[in-house]
């Protein structure tokens, strides 16, 4: 949440000079941001306008909002608060709404996005998650996702026990993928089955019953193709499998695996092009073995 | 006794290990990060993680070999105990993370992968796809999670760590932090505070470093009495790609596949560079090392595009330093097959396919070997006596340190693939000594502890406090970090001269003073990002200061420190008496300037706010520094010199000296 | 979604359980059913008499017809349309952002489904028993008169462009149906097998849609009049041989009778419907 921002296209380069070369373009980039100020409040459409640079990304138009808290009118404003760690799509921080569909800002090219749609860019915070402000969202239903399917490999302990399984590069091409899930939510954006759940504290309610009461609020919702995904990541694996039954149990329970109704659209916005729709089929086959085990081992 | 608790600030890989290791040793854990631990730093490292294996085992590769190189890549510049045991430890390292989950790439057996890295003969490191690091780091989260639920770590992410909490003994007890939500202030009492922050390579503006890699913890504990040891020294990597907000990684291995660097004879050729014919081309690293071309080692290739760009001026752009490095001579489906990943990155990031376009590249800023001082307790194997509550403690009791914020491992220099091992083991290794620590504290009444806290906590309320309220100030803290990011890159990066440095040294206490008078456009307490970045910016200055004073002081070249003035250059005679004669001076010149010259820097936060620098002796008592030689001219001979000198003092080590090309 | 209660009710506990069961009912026995029935009807373009044959069949059952139509159709159809709309009630279509060639399908699923839905319910209304107390006396499928009661109920214009709405919406939701249903059970996994199946739903679905629009082609073209007479003939026959009339008495009425009905009533209205 720390947001360093840089003004000038120079300064972190090993740079042997200061200064800007000739040929700077007097473009301006015209951005529409939907600010909040907090949880509650309405919301409110803001326009800012920023000097065009080759190269630049949203994050770097966030940057320079951030350095002149200025908008487009000349009022000044508090800067838009934003996520972002990465900046190279690795760490799933920046999630946010760039002309109205979901999507990393760090990897969103301003060149791209002006061939499409010259005349402005839109920013907004996600829709399926609890806006924080401006466009930090509240994504802990996402984590909380990955504990309820249990995503881990149930080690004994982390002293030595020699090496893991032997796995073949058939099954490793397999699982790399879907270990390569950063939790960014954008396939829970997009799902249309996957709605927002706004737990909001009540008066004198504690921070241990609020946690309390919102996970369960979370835990009887969708939990998506991101949790669904890596369940089977670890279903997979020699180790992981010990616990699958456990991991089924949670896909087929309230918000589990049967909520996806097949729109696909979870694997269409994935940053980084994770099977998602594969791995819901081989949940839902597992779910459908699993079930019926179960039905004739009572 | 009460249920140990221990605060671990920071979730990347250091923070994540000591994490399960605490937590499965029964003790309760508050895990404290800026972002969520899934998202830190450690997400973006890619090539992969070091360790002897079976296989180069059998090509007589062993612990002691990796330890060797290791100190010899950083220049001789660690106490050797600890890369001793980190080394011991690799093995059983990457068999851990191997069975937490980690989806090494695999040989058609099923066995783990290795590939070879810079500074070592063996192919010592393993690797999952372009992404090890994010693999290392999910299933480290992932076992945290599981402790999590079980109730044994509390995770407060978005949370900033603001200072330690010491008693008046002088020992830690805690820490203040702040929610960056709701900006509210807490005290978290603890046994033991482990401090596991990453880098500082945003006091360099932009780098190939993470957005919270801004060394504000590691600033305010430096600020708080601890010991900041070998801040210099800081490793620029030669190959990064432009971007407006930050500089990203184009990985060694773009060269390792036969990339080639070069820069149009012509300074700044407007010509599109597919269209400037090889004779017009300057191969400037093939040229000047023709033995190992474009794949000579991270320190030299960064000081040569440097020259190049500077000396010789013929730098693609203007304004920065900038160089081609050219895939396009190579088949399409051999790059998507074996660089598919990274290129992926740069076509993503810059728009243009690298197959087809020579790629701009520039070095860049990427790591900081220096960081908190640590200590540790040697054992009588030469390693490390594990448990001892000294290993990885700072200069303050029951203050911790491990990963990239500590000084420990890397001395002057850090090899490929070595990080991600020192995160892990120093993570894993200091939590029995952070227990040990924890047990041995005084107990203290609740009413001494309330006043130790309260204390902080109304500190830390009136600092924030004034700067949301300082009205009328003129100073923009994103152009103040920007000037201090530009400044620092500018003077202290590859090539260090002292005017320049002290110069900048008063530059940067300009950029402080002017830091006073900040005003914020934002004055609100909710989700206020811009007064934790005023906050962190007005702590990078400590850093920026002993970074600059420690090089500035320290007047030789070791590894990413290097200053024309005191470099040691080749031999210039053909005549062999001759070339003996100087070699002979070369290595009485060495011996002078590691009597001299080897020694930890360390800083301490003097009460007038400038670092007071002192200097401590290295253990080298296991392997006896040697020259690195690489690419000098006349190196063979020196090196016959050195090694007579050697035999003749009898120092023959366990493995013998010799001076490989050693890979940063 | 503010408070979560405690006790969780037995249709979220056992969510996995109706899903599925509810997806299993769209193929088995509804989407089965589908299938015999819109089969049967394009056997209209085999003439009166292949069409009526086929009714006969299923009219065989007797008195079976009316619980099997029950527990077998019409509660399968309605516990399927009933979670159906449930499922479309907890789902935020989002065609206007993300225009992917898999959402259009799952919002036209949902559109596809509430159109069948209607469909249906006018579909029985006009011709079923079940629709007999709405719409009075008159119309209604005469399973002795299958083709000519059947054409005189969808001659008009109208009529015909709503059954050939209804029918296309009902088998592309049956035929996309099976392809998510794939996936839902997890038959096919893997892109390439999607892909595949997608092909195999596409040719059931083009099958379907011709059987469906043949129907009703069939319908709207044949000559009612010589169609009455063929029914006629042909239940004569029926009646006949359950010894119902003297076989040589049979012959004549049914032979009168092909001049002159071309009267929607013109047979009685039948207690079971297909
Ligand atoms: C692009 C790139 C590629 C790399 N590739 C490799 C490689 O291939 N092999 C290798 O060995 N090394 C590599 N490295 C180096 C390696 O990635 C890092 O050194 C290592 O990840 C550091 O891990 P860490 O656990 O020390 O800290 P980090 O992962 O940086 O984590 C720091 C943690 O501290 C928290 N934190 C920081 N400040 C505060 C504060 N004030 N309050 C609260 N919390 C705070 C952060 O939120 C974060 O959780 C690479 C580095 C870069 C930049
Ligand atoms: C002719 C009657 C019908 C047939 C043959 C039929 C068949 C099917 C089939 C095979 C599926 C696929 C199940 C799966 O994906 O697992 C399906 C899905 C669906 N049906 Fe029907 N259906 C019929 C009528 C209806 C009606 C009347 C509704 C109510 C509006 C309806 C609503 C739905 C919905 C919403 C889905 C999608 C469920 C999801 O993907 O999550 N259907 N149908
Ligand atoms: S599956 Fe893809 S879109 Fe979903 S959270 Fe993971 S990386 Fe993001
Ligand atoms: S396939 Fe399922 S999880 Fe993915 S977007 Fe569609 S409904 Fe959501
Ligand atoms: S900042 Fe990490 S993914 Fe965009």
């Amino acid at each position: 949440m720390i947001q360093a921002v840089e003004t000038n296209h120079d300064a972190g380069d090993v740079a042997t000079a200061a200064g800007h070369g000739a040929g700077a373009t007097s473009r301006t980039i015209h951005v529409r941001v939907l600010r909040q100020d907090a949880p509650g409040q309405e919301s409110y459409w803001e326009r800012h306008a920023i000097p065009y640079e080759p190269n630049m990304n949203v994050i770097s138009i966030l940057q320079r909002i951030a350095a002149t808290a200025r908008a487009e009118d000349g009022r000044s404003v508090a800067p838009v608060a934003w996520d972002c760690n990465c900046l190279e799509e690795v760490c799933g921080s920046c999630t946010m709404l760039v002309n109205g569909r979901t999507r990393m800002a760090c990897t969103a090219l301003v060149d791209r996005l002006l061939e499409d749609n010259s005349e402005e860019i839109e920013l907004r915070p996600m829709s399926k998650f609890p806006v924080v402000r401006d466009l930090v969202v509240d994504r802990r239903r996402v984590f909380r996702g990955l504990e309820r399917v249990e995503a881990w490999v149930p080690v004994d302990g982390s002293y030595d026990h020699g090496p893991g399984p032997r796995i073949s590069p058939e099954d490793q091409e397999d699982a790399y993928p879907l270990s390569t899930c950063m939790s960014c939510g954008c396939c829970l954006e997009a799902c249309p089955q996957y709605t927002k759940i706004e737990v909001v504290q009540r008066e004198g309610e504690s921070a241990e019953a609020f946690d309390a009461r919102r996970k369960a609020a979370f835990d009887r919702g969708f939990v998506g193709a991101h949790a669904i995904s890596q369940a089977m990541l670890f279903n997979a694996h020699p180790t992981g499998r010990m616990i699958a039954d456990e991991r089924l149990a949670a896909l087929t329970g309230e918000g589990g695996i049967q909520m996806c109704g097949n729109a696909q659209n979870c694997v269409a916005v994935c940053p980084k092009h994770i099977p998602l729709t594969r791995s819901i089929a081989r949940a839902g086959r597992a779910a459908t073995v699993w079930a019926i085990k179960k039905l004739f081992d009572r | 006794m009460a249920q140990p608790r221990v605060l671990v600030i920071g979730g990347g890989l250091a923070g994540l290990a000591a994490t399960m290791r605490l937590a499965e040793s029964g003790t309760d854990v508050d895990l404290v990060s800026l972002v969520p631990v899934k998202r830190s730093h450690s997400a973006c490292a890619q090539g992969g993680i070091n360790s002897v294996n079976a296989l180069t085992r059998q090509q007589g590769d062993n612990e002691w070999k990796h330890f060797d190189d290791t100190v010899y890549g950083g220049d001789f510049l660690q106490h050797q105990p600890p890369v001793k045991e980190m080394a011991d430890w690799g093995p059983r390292i990457i068999d851990l993370m191997d069975r937490l989950g980690v989806p090494f790439n695999r040989t058609p057996e099923g066995f783990r992968d290795q590939r070879r890295f810079g500074g070592t003969l063996y192919k010592r490191t393993a690797f999952a796809g372009a992404t090890t690091g994010q693999q290392l780091l999910y299933a480290l989260d992932e076992q945290v999670r599981r402790y999590e639920v079980s109730g044994r770590v509390k995770k407060w992410e978005f949370w900033d760590f603001l200072e330690p909490v010491l008693d008046a003994s002088g020992r830690c007890r805690g820490a203040v932090c702040q929610d960056l939500v709701t900006m509210q202030f807490r005290a978290f009492p603890a046994d033991a505070v482990v401090l596991a922050t990453g880098g500082c390579g945003l006091v360099y503006g932009r780098s190939t470093m993470s957005m919270v890699c801004t060394g504000s913890a590691v600033s305010r504990a430096y600020q708080a009495g601890a010991w900041y040891g070998n801040g210099e020294f800081i490793q620029v990597h030669p190959t990064a790609i432009p971007g407006a907000d930050k500089l990203r990684l184009m990985s060694e291995s773009a060269r390792g596949e036969g990339g080639r660097v070069w820069v149009p004879r012509k300074p700044q050729d407007p010509r599109d560079p597919r269209e400037i014919p090889e004779a017009e081309r300057c191969y400037f690293l093939e040229e000047r090392y023709p033995k190992y071309g474009n794949l000579v080692p991270r320190d030299i290739a960064t000081r040569e595009i440097f020259d190049i760009c500077t000396t010789d001026g013929l730098s693609v752009e203007k304004d920065r330093l900038c160089v081609y490095l050219d895939l396009t001579h190579l088949s399409r489906e051999m790059l998507d097959r074996k660089l598919g990943g990274i290129l992926e990155i740069y076509e993503k990031f810059q728009g243009v396919d690298p197959r087809v376009v020579p790629m701009k590249i520039f070095p860049a800023v990427h790591y900081s070997m220096g960081g908190l001082w640590v200590d540790y307790q040697k054992s009588s194997s030469g390693g490390l006596e594990e448990g001892d509550p000294k290993n990885q403690q700072t200069s303050i009791p029951g203050l911790y340190a491990i990963g990239e914020c500590d000084y420990q491992y890397h001395g002057a220099n850090r090899l490929g693939a070595n990080s991600l091992l020192s995160c892990i083991f120093s993570g894993l290794f200091c939590a029995p000594s952070v227990i040990a620590s924890g047990a041995a504290v005084r107990k203290t009444s609740a009413e001494e502890s309330s006043r130790l806290f309260d204390a902080s906590l109304r500190r830390q309320e009136a600092r924030h406090e004034s700067l949301l309220a300082r009205r009328g100030g003129n100073e923009n803290p994103y152009d103040l970090h920007q000037q201090l990011g530009g400044l620092m890159t500018r003077v202290a990066t590859v090539v260090r001269r002292n005017e320049q440095l002290a110069a900048a040294y008063d530059e940067v206490c300009g950029l402080e003073e002017r830091w006073q008078r900040c005003s914020l456009s934002d004055t609100g307490n909710w989700t206020n990002q811009n007064v934790v970045f005023t906050k962190s910016l007005g702590d990078m200055f400590p850093i920026a200061k002993l970074i600059l004073k420690g090089a500035l002081l320290r007047d030789e070249c070791r590894g990413a420190h290097y200053k024309p003035s005191t470099a040691m250059p080749g031999i210039a005679a053909t005549d062999p008496v001759e070339q003996r004669r100087e070699a002979e001076e070369w290595c009485d010149r060495f011996e002078a300037n590691t009597r001299k010259w080897l020694k930890s820097t360390i800083a301490k936060h003097g009460a007038d706010g400038h670092p007071q620098i002192s200097y401590e002796d290295i253990d080298t008592s296991l392997i006896p520094p040697r020259p690195r030689l690489y690419g000098l001219v006349g190196g063979d001979v020196i090196e016959e010199v050195w090694r007579e000198r050697q035999r003749a003092a009898g120092q023959a080590g366990e493995t013998s000296p010799q001076p490989v090309a050693a890979g940063a | 979604m503010n408070q979560p209660e405690p006790s969780r009710s037995f249709l979220s506990r056992h969510q996995f359980l109706i899903y599925r069961l509810f997806s299993l009912s769209g193929l088995i026995p509804v989407g089965a059913f589908l299938v015999v029935h819109l089969l049967t009807n394009a056997s209209v373009l085999g003439g009166p008499e292949s069409f009526q044959s086929r009714v006969d069949m299923i009219h065989s059952l007797g008195p079976l017809l009316v619980p099997i139509e029950i527990a077998f159709i019409f509660l399968p159809m309605l516990f399927h349309a009933a979670v159906g709309f449930a499922i479309i009630a907890g789902g935020l279509p989002n065609v206007g952002s993300y225009p992917y060639v898999g959402n259009v399908r799952y919002t036209l699923q949902r559109a596809t489904g509430m159109i069948a839905f209607a469909f249906i319910i006018g579909h029985l209304i006009q011709l079923h028993w079940l629709g007999a107390p709405l719409r009075g006396s008159e119309g209604g499928f005469d399973p002795h008169h299958a083709t000519s009661t059947a054409a005189i109920a969808i001659r008009p214009l109208l009529v015909s462009i709503l059954y050939a709405i209804g029918v296309l919406s009902t088998v592309f939701h049956f035929s996309n149906g099976l392809w998510t249903l794939g996936i839902t059970w997890g038959l096919w996994t893997s892109p390439a097998a999607m892909r595949r199946a997608n092909w195999v739903s596409i040719a059931v679905g083009v099958v379907l849609a011709a059987a469906g629009l043949g129907a009703i082609g069939g319908l709207r073209t044949v000559d009612v009049a010589k169609a009455r007479g063929v029914e006629d003939r042909m239940d004569e026959v029926k009646r006949m041989l359950k010894g119902e009339m003297p076989i040589e008495e049979g012959r004549s009425p049914a032979v009168r009778g092909t001049s002159n009905s071309s009267l929607p009533n013109a047979g009685p209205v039948s207690s079971e419907g297909t």
